[in-house]
């Protein structure tokens, strides 16, 4: 199992369900804050190219998260996940163009057939263990990828894959009719991905949560405790893919036009890099892995780098994680830019007395 | 306890600087879109002894231009196995020639090029970069597997009339995008239709599985169909990693008597060229076609004798080494000038590119007054029976709901490590039925010689 | 349904692509028993390592220099990352010491695309003397290249499994690679031993990408995620057996190429070595559940 480490301060709270402190408050009322910052003032501060690039943002933090509950709670590695993105933007593509339902009545339904794809392929999977279990994953997002590279996205047509390979003219995929505009559906996307961080959030704080924890520090001691382990494990690959799969739709209404070259195999690699540099056990580094994901690149774009110095710092960042820092950025940014702090601290008090005594 | 290993944290930080370091040593990367610089040399011969001088490119010869710049911008495709990087390259050089003599009525250009790996966001953004951002008054330049389906919409809104190297469907089809080449439809046309006139018994049809394989499809179908040929349509996926399967296959469906038709990017299309020669099947079909990108003569070279009047290439745009023109000669002065940037050197990816920047310091040229987007477009738009000196025909944008400007093409064949006429301009067929729906709408520009 | 006729060439193609698949699956199952690592990153190195030959043949030096400096690269890259991360992560599961080499991959593939830019008139191959043609197999043309790689494979799976079976070396690497801790305190030289497993599969890494580079492209993306395909050879032996790793990437190469004459089946031919390798997997774990964990499977 991929052992990343936990802050200890959880540890012993982890069967008792916290009333909230006036820390927690604190905390909750700055996220609350920066949503709002996000929400309403972000889109008139970028650049229209900007809205864009942080619209996936939006999208591929819901991803990071799914995969960030696989990796960081349970302790299960998907190398799968693009691939299941793939099915859900696939489906509601299909639905967008076939019906005219409201947006978020596909996104739901995007992500239920999503997560029943992902549950059943999770379902023979979950007898193979850590290195199999990865593996496995990878062989059947290789496989989706062929099929998908044969059957296509759907772009208009008529049957089943409502594919139209002659066509000249591409109608795009629609939007929300309250969301046309680029800044108007990055708010739509923000808002999706806030419920998605909501749903994770619920799920861990109560009883899947806590059994998660237990899998993920001893599995046969959690079977020998009575959770049903199955069933539990399930139930993460389940929320995993629902979550990934309501991003595919909200990826749809973003991009327009769906192909799929754009989800190769090698992707997936990618985001595991990045949800483990971001640190998988934290919701925030779920959003730090869909900065380095989709904002890094970019700004690399727009300054003239190449985006192959983001993957030689990707791979430098697995290994760095692995070896050294396994709760990833969002463990560590917060305990080294504490260092920071008090190394300041320290430097102004040296820097204080010398003032005092020049009095 | 983690097993703690200090030595590892050093490991990373090293194996970090050897990879920095390894790739700042890199020589000719083009990572960067720089303007390429001038050498102290303004004159080079040319194949047929006489010397050009560059200065042609513009209006006076060896004054810089120091205007107001007059900004432009362009979108090409750059992803590990695939770049256009060539075509926009050459484009830039022509500005730096440009500029360098004289500029546009004193004004330089200043040429952006935005690279995308086929992100649709990406490239949708990167539009929205161009226009809000960098305030181009033109769009050039643009060779993408995505562009035209995703930003057409965007381009007709704000009244931008795009010159392009087109791929996908929307840069033939809608009223904002004229290209300078016949895309993958039209080249395999042409590439078929010459396997057709050689009386081939069945056709094979091959191409990368990159989106709009069933447009493409469509074209040569038609033309096979009007001839009464039986033709079998195959897709491979890219980047192939089995060419010997995908050799024997095609092989194995044209026969004898058949033809087997290619529409792939240069290494693609030499992989299964070079896979069938290992095989020893080249001598099983009548011919082997394929459709421009395979016009160069790097693929010549690699090829070797045995493609000699085996292999038929579509040429969209004049074969260099058989036409010994001004147009021609300019072009490869300014290529060995100013085109450092441009990895595949002589060939149509850079021809493109050379095609694409005169069109529009022509349309620029006739701008009288300011130099926005309306003034601009309104100058590209009125372009009407240009000589690129590149194309068999005279050039024209027009105000037709689609564009094809260059439907007559060449076909050449490698011979000696070179690629030579084996058929001169032939319109494509009418059959298509693409082709005849823009003849009808542009009349006799759409044919003009 | 396509004649027996129709089948034969692909036979022989099909051969020749397992043979492909059978040069990295090996080499990635040998270091495994050795070392308990997957080297997801061996078609990455040995790609470096044939661009790297290529640039010294287009520089004009002669060809055995540019092959022996794949395989010294392809060597020194696999051997600096074993002696780094093989003692940083020796205590961690398979799985995250697989991940790290997916570290090392994306650092390569990286490194080749900023050196060796895509050029998108020309491309880049490799030429061994030994292309020309060998023999005929019915209608086919069979190049001594091809056959040389097949043999290697053979050599390898025979070479290798003798090696660790019977020598001292080969005891301590299978000794090593079941618990370290015990093996060390048995005496053996155990970073030697490690440094030797890792040396052996970086010169593999380094033959197998001049070779592969030659017989399917010099192509950075094909030669690094081509180990995705060979992964399911590996996968189908379970990592544990060489044999039958190299017998399942001819089995894949075989089903691929024969399905090509099928037209309902020929598009979807690339799921081959996934769907078989997925398919081993669930069979094989019906009855138990399978775990890479250091003390039962490896």
């Amino acid at each position: 199992m991929l052992d990343v480490a936990e802050p200890a301060a959880s540890a012993p709270q982890r069967w008792r369900l916290r009333r909230p402190g006036a820390r927690a408050l604190a905390r909750a009322g700055v996220v609350a804050a920066l949503f709002l910052f996000v929400l309403l003032a972000l889109p008139q501060l970028l650049s229209l190219y900007y809205v864009d690039a942080m619209t996936q943002v939006a999208v591929y933090s819901m991803v990071a998260l799914g995969l960030g509950v696989l990796v960081g709670r349970v302790g299960l590695i998907s190398l799968g996940q693009v691939a299941v993105l793939a099915v859900g933007a696939w489906t509601a593509a299909r639905l967008l163009f076939a019906t005219s339902m409201p947006y978020p009545v596909v996104l739901l339904a995007a992500g239920l057939i999503t997560m029943v794809a992902g549950t059943l392929i999770g379902l023979p999977a979950l007898r193979l263990r850590g290195l199999y279990l990865a593996l496995i994953t990878l062989m059947l997002a290789g496989a989706i990828t062929v099929v998908l590279k044969t059957v296509n996205f759907p772009n208009g047509g008529h049957g089943f894959t409502g594919y139209n390979g002659s066509s000249v003219h591409i109608p795009p995929i629609r939007r929300p009719s309250i969301a046309g505009s680029d800044p108007a559906y990055f708010r739509y996307a923000v808002v999706v991905a806030a419920l998605m961080f909501l749903l994770a959030a619920a799920h861990i704080r109560t009883r899947p949560g806590r059994a998660w924890a237990a899998i993920r520090q001893s599995e046969p001691a959690a079977l020998a405790a009575g959770i049903n382990t199955t069933l539990y494990k399930l139930w993460a690959f389940a929320l995993a893919s629902f979550v990934t799969g309501v991003a595919g739709g909200v990826l749809a209404g973003a991009v327009h036009y769906l192909y799929s070259i754009d989800f190769p195999t090698q992707d997936s690699i990618t985001l595991l890099a990045v949800v483990l540099m971001g640190g998988a056990y934290s919701l925030w580094g779920a959003i730090i892995a869909a900065l380095l994901l989709q904002l890094l690149p970019a700004l690399l774009n727009n300054w003239g780098v190449s985006a192959d110095w983001l993957t030689i710092l990707f791979g430098i960042g697995v290994l760095q994680v692995l070896t050294t820092a396994p709760a990833g950025l969002a463990d560590q940014a917060p305990r080294d830019l504490a260092r920071l702090g008090r190394l300041l601290l320290a430097l102004a008090r040296r820097l204080a007395p010398s003032a005092g005594g020049a009095k | 306890m983690r097993d703690h290993a200090p030595g590892a944290r050093a490991a990373v930080a090293l194996a970090a600087a050897i990879g920095m370091l390894a790739a700042g040593c890199s020589s000719g990367s083009s990572t960067t879109s720089s303007s390429t610089p001038a050498s102290t040399q303004p004159a080079t011969s040319s194949p047929s002894g006489t010397t050009v001088s560059t200065s042609q490119c513009g209006t006076k010869a060896g004054v810089p231009a120091t205007g107001t710049p007059i900004t432009v911008g362009g979108i090409v495709t750059d992803q590990p196995g695939t770049s256009f990087t060539d075509i926009a390259f050459m484009a830039k050089a022509y500005f730096a020639c440009v500029n360098a003599n004289g500029g546009v009525n004193g004004h330089p250009i200043n040429y952006i090029i935005e690279k995308e790996q086929t992100n649709p966001a990406q490239i949708a953004a990167e539009a929205k970069q161009l226009v809000q951002s960098d305030h181009v008054v033109a769009i050039v330049g643009n060779t993408s597997i995505l562009e035209c389906t995703i930003d057409h919409s965007y381009w007709e809104k704000l009244g931008f009339d795009i010159i392009d190297s087109g791929i996908a469907p929307e840069c033939y089809s809608t009223s904002n995008s004229a290209a300078v080449n016949m895309g993958p439809r039209y080249s395999s046309d042409g590439a078929v239709q010459y396997a057709l006139s050689q009386h081939v018994s069945k056709v094979v049809f091959d191409q990368s599985n990159v989106p709009g394989t069933g447009y493409i499809a469509a074209g040569p179908a038609a033309l096979a169909a009007a001839a009464h040929t039986p033709i079998v349509q195959l897709t491979e996926n890219v980047p192939i990693s089995d060419a010997n399967s995908v050799a024997i296959k095609e092989v194995d469906d044209a026969g004898p008597n058949g033809a087997v038709v290619l529409n792939f990017t240069p290494p693609q299309a030499l992989v299964i060229l070079q896979a069938a020669q290992k095989l020893g099947l080249e001598n099983r079909v009548k011919l082997w076609g394929c459709s421009t990108p395979c016009n160069t003569d790097f693929l010549a070279q690699s090829l070797g004798p045995k493609w000699n009047n085996k292999l038929f290439v579509n040429a969209e745009l004049a074969p260099p080494d058989s036409t010994s023109s001004a147009s021609m000669s300019l072009y490869r002065a300014i290529l060995s000038q100013y085109g450092s940037a441009v990895s595949g050197g002589v060939g149509s990816f850079s021809q493109m590119g050379f095609t694409e920047a005169e069109i529009l310091v022509h349309a620029l040229e006739s701008v009288t007054g300011t130099y926005s987007v309306q003034s601009v477009n309104a100058a590209i738009r009125a372009v009407s029976g240009f000589n690129t000196g590149q194309l068999c025909q005279l050039w024209s944008y027009g105000s037709y709901p689609m564009h094809i400007p260059n439907n007559e093409d060449w076909t050449v064949t490698p011979s000696n490590g070179k690629m030579t006429t084996a058929q001169g301009c032939t319109q494509i067929s009418s059959v298509d039925p693409q082709i005849a729906a823009y003849r009808k709408v542009a009349g006799v520009a759409a044919t003009a010689p | 349904m396509p004649s027996w006729q129709d089948f034969q060439p692909f036979i022989v193609s099909g051969l020749a692509l397992g043979g492909v698949y059978a040069l990295s699956g090996v080499g990635m199952v040998v270091l495994y028993q050795a070392t308990g690592v997957v080297y997801l990153a061996f078609g990455a190195v040995g790609a470096m390592g044939a661009l790297i030959a290529w640039s010294l043949t287009h520089a004009g030096t002669p060809g055995w220099v540019g092959w022996l400096a794949c395989v010294a690269f392809s060597a020194v890259v696999t051997l600096g990352y074993g002696m780094v991360f093989g003692p940083a992560l020796a205590k961690r599961d398979p799985l995250v010491k697989a991940v790290a080499t997916l570290g090392l991959t994306l650092v390569l593939f990286g490194v080749m695309d900023l050196l060796w830019t895509t050029s998108g008139g020309r491309s880049r191959g490799i030429t061994l003397p030994t292309d020309n043609p060998a023999f005929m197999i019915g209608q086919i043309q069979v190049t001594w290249t091809q056959v040389i790689g097949l043999a290697v494979g053979v050599a390898i799976t025979a070479g290798t499994g003798a090696f660790l079976r019977y020598t001292k070396l080969g005891t301590a690497m299978r000794a090593m690679a079941n618990d370290r801790e015990i093996t060390a305190t048995l005496g053996v030289p155990v970073r030697r031993v490690e440094a030797a497993a890792w040396l052996g599969c970086g010169v593999l890494a380094g033959v197998a990408g001049l070779l592969l580079a030659d017989l399917v492209a010099l192509d950075a993306t094909t030669l690094t995620f081509l180990v995705i395909s060979s992964l399911a050879a590996t996968l189908i032996a379970r990592l544990r057996s060489i044999t039958l790793t190299f017998g399942a990437a001819l089995l894949i190469g075989l089903v691929h190429d024969l399905l090509t004459p099928i037209q309902s089946l020929s598009s979807y031919n690339d799921m081959t070595p996934f769907v078989l390798a997925a398919v081993a997997l669930l069979v094989i774990s019906r009855r138990r559940v399978m775990s890479a964990a250091s003390r039962e499977e490896a």
